[in-house]
């Protein structure tokens, strides 16, 4: 890629089928514009999001991870997301001392009325991880699994 | 009378008696400042029992063993107090019955060996209560205050250099009294979560699951950081863990035998300052 390009990341992200989801749904009904570097994969619930999907996402490359579901007291399954909120606090904290930046990894309730915040979010948050650029020290300990073994 | 002899006495008792039907207890080690694991069940062994400065190791785990408690008869076990914590966990989480266990108590402050008073885990609450309050420190101060001020960067390089020792061999993980799950993520290969090669990347994703899974349930008695042949900070993590969640939500791991485990529990106004 040359050096003029802008960067532009890829970001994966995990939202709950009820509320962010339903809320992606109306933002593209609504015909609304919002970078498209974000791949969304749907899940029950913010409970089902385990730390485990989000080290996956960054061990197969992406730049950054955004996770999205109801507004606490919203939740489908009447309290998925407060135990989801507890997760990601601890989370967060780990990924933090680890020396992993947790401005990679973006939270965010999102109802599924509310498609204009869920455009604004996509553009806010690929915004803020252009600026951070690729997710580099990540991608040099990808590369050397990929490289054959010394012996 | 030393404590050793008196617990030897009472171990005599309560095994003669049929009271317990085992002793999880110390016995001299391969060299002379160490001490191993003695399961002792009758009485002519209880004399190997030792127990002084040296007897570090928290046995907290054997009770877990398959098959073992599966008979409701007492098992007696010698613990400090973050092994009578790890008990309080380990009945909270339905793993063993709280009753079945009889406690030999002793705290070692400096080279001096205390006896803690009591039997069973409700009866070291006031100990467990004082730790809380005496707000446990990181056992080695200066390298975790030196990690908490690196920027992100340098973190990431100082574990970087630290997880590329790992090689994988789950020491940590066997140690541990709260890692009992019979089938551990990592040995999960539909779908495999974490490599089973030990790269460098396989040895964060492996570590950051590990103490993700103890964070709230750490006692920080410092088994898999004995454990590791490599020599991996571990305990430096766990602290960093526990800190987070006695802050976060004022839990300390192994308070009581009813306690809720941190992570499955929740309350309605718990901090979001995070979340957009």
């Amino acid at each position: 890629m040359p050096m003029s390009e802008t960067f532009e990341p890829e970001i994966i992200a995990f939202v709950c089928t009820y509320c962010t989801y339903a809320g992606a749904d109306l933002a593209g009904t609504s015909r609304l514009k919002y970078a498209p570097n974000v791949r969304i994969i749907r899940l029950p619930c913010t409970g089902r999001i385990s730390p485990m999907f989000i080290l996956k996402a960054l061990q197969k490359g992406a730049d950054g991870v955004l996770i999205s579901g109801c507004h606490p007291g919203d939740c489908h399954f009447t309290h998925g997301n407060y135990h989801a909120r507890r997760r990601w606090m601890v989370f967060r904290a780990l990924l933090d001392f680890i020396g992993i930046p947790p401005e990679r990894v973006k939270y965010s309730w999102i109802s599924a009325a509310e498609g204009v915040k869920f455009a604004e979010f996509i553009n806010s948050v690929t915004e803020d991880i252009r600026k951070l650029g690729p997710f580099e020290q990540y991608s040099q300990l990808i590369e050397q699994t990929q490289a054959p073994a010394s012996l | 009378m030393s404590i050793e002899e008196q617990y030897r006495t009472r171990a005599k008792e309560l095994l003669s008696g049929g009271a317990v039907k085992m002793v999880i207890g110390y016995g001299k080690g391969s060299t002379s400042d160490r001490r191993r694991p003695l399961f002792i069940s009758s009485t002519d062994e209880v004399d190997r029992l030792v127990l002084d400065d040296a007897c570090i190791q928290n046995l907290s785990g054997y009770l877990v063993s398959e098959g073992l408690l599966s008979d409701e008869k007492r098992v007696a076990v010698f613990l400090r107090p973050e092994g009578i914590r790890a008990i309080n966990i380990l009945a909270a989480e339905s793993q063993l019955d709280a009753e079945q266990i009889v406690i030999f108590g002793f705290d070692v402050i400096g080279t001096e060996v205390k006896a803690l008073k009591g039997i069973h885990v409700e009866e070291f609450s006031d100990v467990i209560n004082s730790i809380k309050k005496g707000a446990p420190e990181a056992k080695e101060e200066e390298l975790f205050e030196k990690i908490e001020k690196m920027s992100p960067q340098e973190r990431f390089s100082f574990w970087q250099e630290e997880f590329a020792k790992c090689i994988k061999c789950y020491a940590c993980r066997q140690a541990c009294p709260m890692c009992y799950c019979r089938r551990c993520i990592v040995d999960s290969n539909q779908p495999q979560w974490v490599n089973t090669s030990s790269h460098t990347l396989g040895n964060f994703e492996w570590n950051i699951v590990r103490a993700f899974h103890l964070s709230g349930r750490c006692v920080e008695c410092g088994n898999c950081d004995r454990a590791c042949p490599v020599n991996i900070p571990l305990r430096l993590i766990n602290h960093r863990m526990a800190e987070e969640v006695l802050g976060a939500f004022d839990h300390f791991a192994g308070m009581s035998k009813t306690q809720e485990p941190v992570l499955a529990s929740f309350k309605k106004d718990d901090s979001e300052t995070f979340i957009l």
